[in-house]
C-alpha cells in the first residue's frame, strides 16, 4: 500500500505522537523532518542516524527559524507532501486563574507555531499542487473539558483554522485533515509537559478535582500511541482523507456527546434565533 | 422584577455594541461602554446620565482592570459582561502575516480573555453575573475561505466560553456563547474588516469570497441588529440559558449543516477511530 515515499515534517517529534510518527515513518522507508527543541536529543531518542531523517532543533514561535527548517527539508529531499503539527502541550486551570502571559504562552506553542509551519509549507505545496496538512487538535477542540479552557480555546482554533485552511487551498489539490485525540499513554500529563496555573485561586474546587481526576490516568490512559500514528499515516497516504479524525473510543463517544447536547441547545433557543432577521 | 443592572459592553461605539448602549438606557440599566477612542464613542452614543463612556485598550489588562473599578465605582456593581470587540481579517492563511495574525488574536482572543479575568473577581463576590461572548458561525463552522485566522479566533471564543460556563456555575455566574451570523453591521466594511498586506495570485477562492463579502453580502445581510441585541438582553432574565445561542437563520442553518457533515465523517471513520485502544 504504502509504495510511494513521501517527504514528511513533523513537529513535536521527541515524544509521544511525534515520536511514535517519526519511527513508524522511518520502517516504512519514508523521508522524515522532525522538528523539537532538541535536534541532538531527538537523534539520541531514536537511535536512527540514516540518510532519510532529518532531525531540526526549532523554535515554532520563530518565524524565520521556520521558514528555514523548511526550507532546508526541501533542499534536503526535493519536496515537502505532509505537514504534521503535532507540538502542543496541555495546560488546566480556570481562565481567571491563568495570567495573560500563561494563554499567549500556550497559543504561541499549540497555534502560532502551527500556523508558521503552514505558512511556510504551502509555497512548496501549491508548486506542487499536491499535498496535506494534518493539524494535531485534541477532542477538547471539540467539546472542551472543564478546568481545561484555555486548552480548549487553543485546540478549538486548530479546528477553525483547519476547516478553512481546508476551503483555502482546496483548488490546489491539497488537503487539511483535523485530528482530535482522546487520551493516548504519552507523557502529556506528566510533569514535565502539562502545565498548571502559576496563581491557582482556592475557590475553584470543581477545576482542582477536575483535573487530580484527570491527572490520575497519567500512565493508564486507555490509547495506545503507535496505533494513533498508524492511522494517522494512513491518512497521509489517502487521496481523500478525513477532514475530522477523532482518535480513540473516548473521544468517539464525547463527540457524540457533543453533537446531542448542542443539537438540543440549538433546538431549545430555534424560535428566537430564527426571528432576529429583517 | 426588573432590577436595574449595571452591563459592561466592550467594542461599543458602533454595531452590536452601540446598539446594547441604546437598548438598555432606554430600559433603564446602567452602561459601562467601552472603545478604543472616548471621541468615537461620545460621538457615537452621546451622554446620558446612566452611560459611563471609558477609552480602554483591551490588550492592556491594566487599562481593562482600571475599566472596571471605573464601573464598580460608578455604579456600585458590575452584572453583566459582553465580550463584543472584535473584527474580521480576510485572507487566505498563507497570505497572512504572524503579525497580521497575531493582531486578530489580539482583540479577538486575548483582549476578551483580558476582560474574563479582570470580570470574574466581582461576579464570583457577589455569587451572581452573566457574561456574553460573542463569538460567530465562523465560531461554529469553518469553510468561509479567506477566513480561516478569523475562524480560529473565533472558535478559540467558542471553546473557552464553553469550559468558562462549567467553571463559573458553582458561582451562579451565567454564561452565553454567541453565534450571530450575518447581520447589517459595519463588520464587512473598509474601516472594520482588515485584508491581507500582501496578496498572492494563486487564491483566486479567497479573492472570489473577499468579494462577494464586500460587495454583495456588506449591506445586504439578513440579520437585524436591533432583534439581535433585544434577544440578548432577554437572554439574562432566563433561569438556566443554555451556552450556545446561534443568532440568525442563516447561523442556525449552517450549523445544522456543520454537525450533520460532521457526524457522517464520524460515521464513516467509527470502526479506524474505535481502534486504537491498546
Amino acid at each position: 500500500m504504502q509504495q510511494q515515499v513521501k517527504t514528511w515534517f513533523i513537529t513535536g517529534a521527541s515524544k509521544g505522537l511525534g515520536l511514535a510518527l517519526v519511527k513508524q515513518l522511518l520502517a516504512a522507508g519514508q523521508k522524515v523532518a522532525a522538528t523539537s527543541r532538541s535536534a541532538s536529543q531527538l537523534i539520541e531518542n531514536l537511535g536512527y542516524t540514516g540518510d532519510d531523517f532529518l532531525s531540526i532543533s526549532l523554535n515554532l514561535t520563530d518565524d524565520n527559524a521556520v521558514k528555514q527548517a523548511i526550507a532546508q527539508t526541501v533542499a534536503t529531499f526535493g519536496s515537502i507532501d505532509v505537514l504534521i503539527n503535532n507540538a502542543g502541550y496541555g495546560i488546566g486551570g480556570s481562565l481567571e486563574e491563568l495570567s495573560d502571559n500563561e494563554v499567549r504562552t500556550a497559543f504561541d506553542v499549540n497555534v502560532f507555531g502551527a500556523i508558521n509551519t503552514i505558512r511556510h509549507t504551502l509555497p512548496y505545496m501549491r508548486q506542487q499542487r499536491n499535498g496535506h496538512i494534518i493539524n494535531i487538535s485534541s477532542i477538547a477542540g471539540y467539546a472542551a473539558g472543564s478546568g481545561w479552557s484555555a486548552y480548549a480555546g487553543t485546540k478549538f482554533a486548530l479546528f477553525g483554522l483547519t476547516e478553512t485552511l481546508a476551503e483555502d487551498v482546496k483548488s490546489f489539490g491539497i488537503k487539511a485533515t483535523v485530528v482530535a485525540p482522546g487520551a493516548f499513554r504519552t507523557s502529556f500529563l506528566t510533569d514535565e509537559s502539562i502545565v498548571l496555573p502559576q496563581s491557582p485561586i482556592a475557590d475553584y474546587e470543581d477545576v482542582r478535582a477536575s483535573y487530580s481526576r484527570t491527572l490520575s490516568y497519567n500512565g493508564n490512559q486507555a490509547g495506545d500511541p503507535e496505533k494513533a500514528a498508524a492511522l494517522m499515516i494512513e491518512a497521509g497516504f489517502n487521496p481523500n482523507p478525513p477532514l475530522h479524525l477523532f482518535l480513540g473510543t473516548d473521544a468517539y463517544n464525547r463527540a457524540m456527546a457533543k453533537i446531542e447536547t448542542i443539537t438540543a441547545e440549538i433546538q431549545s433557543l430555534k424560535s428566537i434565533s430564527v426571528s432576529t432577521d429583517y | 422584577m426588573n432590577i436595574q443592572k449595571t452591563w459592561f459592553i466592550t467594542g461599543a461605539s458602533k454595531g452590536f455594541g452601540l446598539e446594547f448602549i441604546k437598548q438598555l438606557l432606554e430600559k433603564g440599566d446602567n452602561v459601562a461602554a467601552t472603545s478604543r477612542t472616548l471621541e468615537g464613542l461620545t460621538a457615537a452614543a452621546g451622554t446620558h446620565q446612566n452611560l459611563l463612556s471609558l477609552a480602554v485598550n483591551l490588550t492592556d489588562e491594566q487599562s481593562v482592570a482600571d475599566a472596571f473599578k471605573q464601573t464598580v465605582e460608578r455604579f456600585g456593581s458590575v452584572d453583566v459582561v459582553v465580550n463584543n470587540a472584535g473584527f474580521g481579517l480576510f485572507g487566505a492563511v498563507e497570505e497572512l502575516s504572524d503579525a497580521e495574525a497575531r493582531n486578530n488574536f489580539d482583540v479577538n482572543v486575548f483582549g476578551a480573555l483580558n476582560v474574563v479575568r479582570q470580570a470574574m473577581p466581582y461576579l464570583r463576590a457577589q455569587k451572581n453575573g452573566h457574561i456574553f461572548n460573542i463569538s460567530s458561525i465562523g465560531g461554529y463552522t469553518g469553510g468561509f475561505a479567506g477566513f480561516g485566522i478569523y475562524c480560529a479566533t473565533k472558535f478559540a471564543v467558542s471553546g473557552f466560553t464553553e469550559a468558562l460556563a462549567v467553571e463559573a456555575k458553582p458561582f451562579n455566574i451565567n454564561v452565553t456563547l454567541v453565534l450571530p451570523g450575518y447581520f447589517r453591521t459595519n463588520f464587512l466594511e473598509s474601516d472594520s474588516l482588515v485584508t491581507p498586506k500582501n496578496i498572492i495570485e494563486d487564491y483566486k477562492g479567497a479573492r472570489e469570497s473577499q468579494e462577494l463579502h464586500t460587495q454583495q453580502i456588506n449591506n445586504n445581510q439578513p440579520g437585524d441588529p436591533v432583534k439581535g441585541v433585544a434577544e440578548m438582553i432577554k437572554m439574562v432574565e432566563v433561569q438556566n440559558p443554555p451556552v450556545y445561542f446561534f443568532l440568525g437563520s442563516d447561523a442556525v442553518e449552517m450549523a445544522g449543516k456543520k454537525i450533520a457533515s460532521v457526524e457522517e465523517e464520524i460515521a464513516a471513520w467509527k470502526s479506524n477511530s474505535t481502534a486504537t485502544n491498546f
